[in-house]
């Protein structure tokens, strides 16, 4: 909301400086986003007057001029014609600086001396709005009551600050210039003046111009309408024109200007209706037919449904409720009768209107934040005050004042509670003097406190709201640390699953791995870079109004992001990556969505310049945070690894994830030259399979034995399977491959293997024949399953 | 007899000119090992007459006994100068380093860690609430009705009319508040999303959602609290200021501002002159709130905050742009190991 400082001080006598002024509105909750001074470019410029005029000697296009600024004349050189002896005009003297950027020097135009230069419009950043005249290209003629010497600001209305303030949505009654002078007035400690409401109503009376019916209360519950005769259409008083100037609209005629004019001040969006334009002179609010089509003042014709609300006379629709009044019962330089419109219209309504045709205007956006009929009836009564004040018509007799009309509230409670929610006390005097200040008449008796709130504070409806009020205005700088020493213990802590994503991050960082986050979402055109296969885009939850394309789906797995990022480090020469991230895969049972869907926490694992056998066991190293028994690795199928370097993590018969190397196709769509392993884990699943409680188990006195053991087997045989059938006897303690040798006695697609085994008994020494049972029943089973023979 | 002469001088001669550990222990295999010289010539016994061999026998032992403690002073000494030639030419450019540290957590994680730590000893429990969101849990249920003007605050992705990605972490509130009963002391981490994309706003972005309900919680609470984490987060000297502020579900609603920490108060251009940055917003659990998940709005008061742990982390670290959080360049990331 933009706020010149002179409209403010219409209402309060602001005396401190700006920063003062700044600092003091932001405490009590009103946030400067910017401090504008209107005049801050323009410098050394004064009025001056002009006593002699002669033909430049050596230049026919220039005259020079001899001006008094004030007690001196200098020689000014121009070459603007119009300008006469005796005309007062703004000079921008030597070291002024002007609004479009000139920096003024003193100098000789050829070979004339000229102290300076006069300044017209654009040097001094104003338009007709702002001074009469100011549409001229060239020096700007002053009135001839202006002050010769004077700072050229304080003449043409830029010695002014525009302060561009935050309003809070609980605040719609801030919206305004009288609603942040209230709040400007109780942050300084000042009285408030109220607007002039007064006007003389003439013989004519309302009723005989419209009769106005309002068919839909629950989206227009208040409507008041009131009429002007013999209206004069005609420019503006500067003083309107450039107060709608600095808020940031155009002057375009006293009508139109005055609806301007009360939106800004009051806060009321008002419409004029040229009564000439209204059939049968009534009006009636209702909601549009379906396929009912309207062309408001922007000139596109807009189809609306039953949803929306229209302005109507009886054959057709003349305005767009709140939103933007007809093209055709619009204010024209021949209309006569008026009829002003105040009103309030359902936010809700206004805002879902406004939305679908796409259609927003200052009014639309006033009624979407709310606006209380006490509102309506203060905007109408400023608006015909000024109809009188700028003779532009004689306000009719009697108003049409439909629905709702303003209710003060009463809150009571108990005194307690303002303690009890701020942790100090205020004294009782000051809670009275605050709430006073802000117009809520207040009593306290017995320890209990009775408001009465003003129907402009729609915001405020129960204790807290007025404590809150007390706070900000007493200051929240009263208010000092504590550290909940009345409340209960409590213990605090973590979930299972946030501390076993710590434990993940600590290992993976241990093992020299970066972490990442990543967007959840992405594109087609990502994830089918990061896939072999075509993706089906109906299994992937939709955002519907996405940034982008790019960023319209969310992600099923985590591999898309990170290849992307390893594409992007390695084209950056970032080398020897090592990441990951913990982050989550969004799986919808059926679209589009009726229940929240499901969000499995995983972990991608990812590292170039490696080996599958390290990264493997970075893996392994990874699982193991959550268990390190039942964990079989199986050859797997993915679409974006490499087909015969990808394992499944088996645990307990649940495939909890995979890995291995980069599919060269995904590589090579991601620009990864460099050898690249991922891995993505379920954590989720990794969670269901978490090792039990740890229990000791009593360490073997006796020495333990190892065998050594060679088979031939064919090259496709997983090793792991034939170590499992010697780890699954009750005597061994641990089976490692030592050795693979291939050769050519051993025959094509062929390799011999070499495993040593230990065997332990905790309870006795162990003999050989025991050994060799167990082992035999190995043996035994490796070769009727591997085909694996002993060497 | 010359014979034993004769290999006493050879041998300690030899020995004499010994340099290394080997090859004394080849000399001394040479001379007294088994098949050694020492042993060779007492075989010779035999061969003399018999009258001689108790002298010669002697004499081989005396030599042995010579030899053997030769050899030991000559390997102690070796030993020492080997010792001391390692002690000289061991040598390693102690200077260089030249290894991969620790992977580093990304900076969300360390904010969030540290304040998680925090507040745990403080009796909070870390809880985590879904992303995809209902509107009821995201909105209406924190007294943000359909078409309430603050829903315009947060520009909403939406999946359908009633599902959204969650704009703030503050659904857990209401998630929480309706399954448990005060005391309450809660904080829940999470991502959150709107519809907005620059230097300073992604469209993706962290939160840390603070609740306390219980009796005598007051505003007091909350500032403290606030004081505590700044003062952890940024150092002791930290000041924490309240402006007065909206939110639907809290009231009194404050923003909370933080001395600047790249000045100290000062005034600089981190802080736009004014010597405080703004981190998060706060206030008292507004009571219709509680009310709506069944809690006594007479008997317990409750302050909620929720603060934007990028925003905290750009501040803390001297980021300047978010984007930079995403995109995990990784001269980026290695930043924030230990």
């Amino acid at each position: 909301m933009k706020l010149p400082l002179s409209w403010i001080r219409e209402y309060v006598d602001v005396t401190e400086d700006i920063q003062t002024l700044c600092k003091k509105m932001v405490d009590i909750g009103l946030e400067i986003e910017e401090v504008v001074y209107l005049g801050e470019k323009v410098n050394n410029v004064v009025v001056c007057q002009i006593v002699d005029i002669a033909q430049h000697p050596n230049a026919e296009r220039l005259l020079c001029c001899k001006v008094d600024i004030g007690g001196e004349i200098i020689p000014i050189v121009t070459n603007d014609h119009r300008v006469q002896v005796g005309n007062k005009v703004p000079v921008a003297l030597h070291g002024a600086t002007t609004a479009n950027g000139l920096n003024i020097k003193k100098g000789k135009m050829r070979g004339e001396e000229s102290l300076g230069m006069f300044c017209g419009p654009e040097e001094l950043g104003i338009t007709a709005d702002y001074y009469p005249g100011a549409d001229v290209d060239g020096v700007l003629i002053l009135a001839d009551d202006a002050v010769v010497g004077t700072d050229i600001r304080k003449v043409v209305g830029i010695d002014d600050y525009v302060l561009d303030v935050c309003v809070t949505s609980n605040r719609q009654d801030c919206n305004s210039v009288l609603g942040l002078a209230r709040e400007v007035a109780v942050a300084l400690g000042k009285e408030c003046k109220q607007p002039d409401v007064t006007y003389t109503e003439c013989e004519a009376k309302t009723a005989d111009l419209v009769t106005a019916v309002v068919q839909d209360y629950d989206v227009c519950p208040s409507y008041f309408m009131q009429g002007v005769v013999d209206v004069k259409i005609e420019k503006s008083p500067i003083w309107m024109t450039s107060r709608l100037a600095k808020v940031g609209l155009h002057g375009i005629n006293n009508l139109v200007d005055i609806t301007n004019y009360v939106l800004y001040e009051i806060g009321q969006p008002m419409h004029a209706f040229d009564q000439a334009d209204i059939s049968d002179k009534t009006i009636i609010v209702r909601r549009a037919k379906d396929g009912e089509k309207i062309i408001p003042l922007d000139g596109k014709e807009y189809t609306l449904t039953t949803e929306d609300l229209v302005i109507a006379d009886k054959s057709r629709a003349v305005g767009l409720a709140g939103i933007m009044g007809g093209a055709n019962s619009g204010i024209k330089d021949e209309t006569t009768t008026v009829v002003f419109e105040s009103a309030t219209f359902a936010r809700g309504n206004i805002r879902r209107t406004s939305r679908r045709l796409g259609l927003r205007s200052d009014s639309s956006a006033r009624f979407e934040k709310g606006i209380e009929c006490a509102t309506n009836i203060l905007g109408l009564n400023r608006a015909l005050h000024l109809v009188e004040q700028l003779g532009a018509g004689k306000v009719t007799q009697g108003a049409y004042c439909l629905g709702k009309m303003p209710e003060n509230k009463t809150i009571v409670f108990d005194e307690s509670r303002i303690e009890k929610l701020l942790g100090i006390t205020i004294a009782e005097d000051r809670i009275i003097s605050i709430l006073q200040s802000l117009n809520i008449q207040t009593f306290i008796e017995n320890g209990v406190v009775t408001c009465i709130v003003p129907p402009y504070r729609d915001d405020i409806s129960r204790d807290c709201d007025i404590i809150e009020e007390l706070i900000r205005v007493y200051g929240y700088d009263n208010i000092t640390g504590t550290l909940m020493e009345k409340s209960r213990i409590t213990s605090g802590g973590k979930t299972e699953k946030h501390n076993y994503c710590d434990k993940v991050r600590t290992i993976l960082t241990g093992l020299r791995y970066n972490e990442c986050i990543f967007y959840p979402f992405g594109g087609k055109a990502l994830f089918e870079k990061a896939s072999v296969n075509p993706i089906d885009e109906s299994k992937y939850i939709r955002v519907l109004n996405p940034i982008g394309e790019e960023l319209s789906l969310m992600a099923r797995e985590l591999a898309p992001n990170m290849f992307q990022c390893v594409g992007l480090n390695l084209s950056r020469k970032n080398n020897n990556l090592r990441l990951f991230e913990i982050g989550k895969a969004y799986l919808a049972d059926s679209l589009p969505l009726t229940t929240l869907p499901a969000e499995e926490q995983r972990v991608s694992i990812c590292a170039t310049e490696v080996t599958f056998e390290q990264f493997r066991d970075d893996v392994l190293q990874t699982i193991y945070a959550f268990t390190n028994s039942g964990v079989s690795l199986v050859r797997g199928e993915s679409n974006c690894l490499h087909p015969g370097i990808c394992a499944n993590v088996v645990i307990d018969g649940e495939v909890c994830g995979q890995f291995g190397k980069l599919h060269p196709q995904i590589a090579n769509n991601f620009g990864i030259e460099v050898d690249c392993y991922y891995a993505e884990l379920c954590i989720d699943k990794l969670l269901a399979h978490k090792r039990g409680a740890i229990k000791f188990s009593p360490i073997s006195k006796f020495p333990s034995v190892t065998r050594d053991f060679a088979f031939v087997c064919d090259e496709d045989v997983a090793v792991q399977g034939i170590l499992d059938e010697f780890l699954c006897l009750p005597l061994v303690e641990s089976a490692t491959l030592f050795d693979v040798y291939r050769g050519e006695q051993l025959g094509k697609d062929k390799k011999s293997i070499a495993i040593s085994v230990v065997f332990t008994d905790a309870t006795k020494t162990l003999q050989d024949k025991e050994i060799e049972k167990q082992s035999g029943k190995a043996l035994r089973s490796i070769q009727e399953k591997y085909g694996a023979v002993l060497r | 007899m010359s014979k034993i002469m004769e290999m006493e001088v050879v041998c300690l001669s030899t020995l004499n000119e010994c340099t290394s550990l080997q090859s004394l222990q080849e000399l001394k295999v040479r001379f007294l090992g088994k098949t050694g010289e020492l042993t060779g010539l007492l075989k010779s016994i035999k061969d003399l007459p018999p009258e001689e061999r108790p002298t010669f026998g002697a004499k081989v032992n005396e030599l042995r006994n010579k030899l053997e403690s030769a050899f030991a002073e000559k390997q102690s000494q070796l030993k020492e100068q080997e010792l001391q030639r390692r002690l000289r030419d061991e040598k390693v450019d102690v200077s260089l380093v030249n290894m991969q540290p620790w992977g580093a957590l990304h900076p969300v994680t360390l904010v969030e860690k540290t304040i998680s730590d925090l507040l745990i000893a403080m009796g909070f429990e870390v809880l985590a609430g879904p992303e995809i969101e209902s509107d009821w849990y995201n909105f209406q249920a924190l007294n943000i009705p359909a078409d309430h003007p603050a829903r315009d605050m947060q520009d909403t992705f939406y999946i359908t009319d009633s599902i959204l990605l969650r704009t703030q972490t503050s659904p857990m509130q209401a998630r929480l508040m309706e399954k448990k009963q005060p005391p309450i002391k809660m904080i829940c981490p999470g991502k959150v999303f709107r519809s907005d994309s620059d230097a300073s706003h992604s469209p993706v972005f962290h939160q840390i959602e603070g609740l306390v309900v219980d009796e005598n919680i007051t505003l007091c609470d909350l500032k403290g609290t606030l004081e505590y984490l700044a003062s952890n987060l940024f150092g002791p000297d930290t000041q924490v200021r309240f402006r007065p502020s909206y939110f639907p579900f809290t009231e009194p609603s404050v923003e909370v501002d933080l001395t600047c920490s790249n000045c100290g108060g000062k005034g600089c251009s981190l802080c736009k002159g004014t010597g405080w940055i703004e981190v998060l917003g706060a206030g008292m659990v507004n009571p219709v709130v509680l009310e709506s998940c069944g809690i006594d709005s007479k008997k317990y008061t409750g302050y909620a905050f929720g603060l934007g742990v990028e925003r905290i982390a750009m501040i803390k670290y001297g980021i300047p742009d978010i984007r930079l959080f995403y995109e995990c360049d990784l001269r980026f990331l290695k930043q924030f190991g230990k």
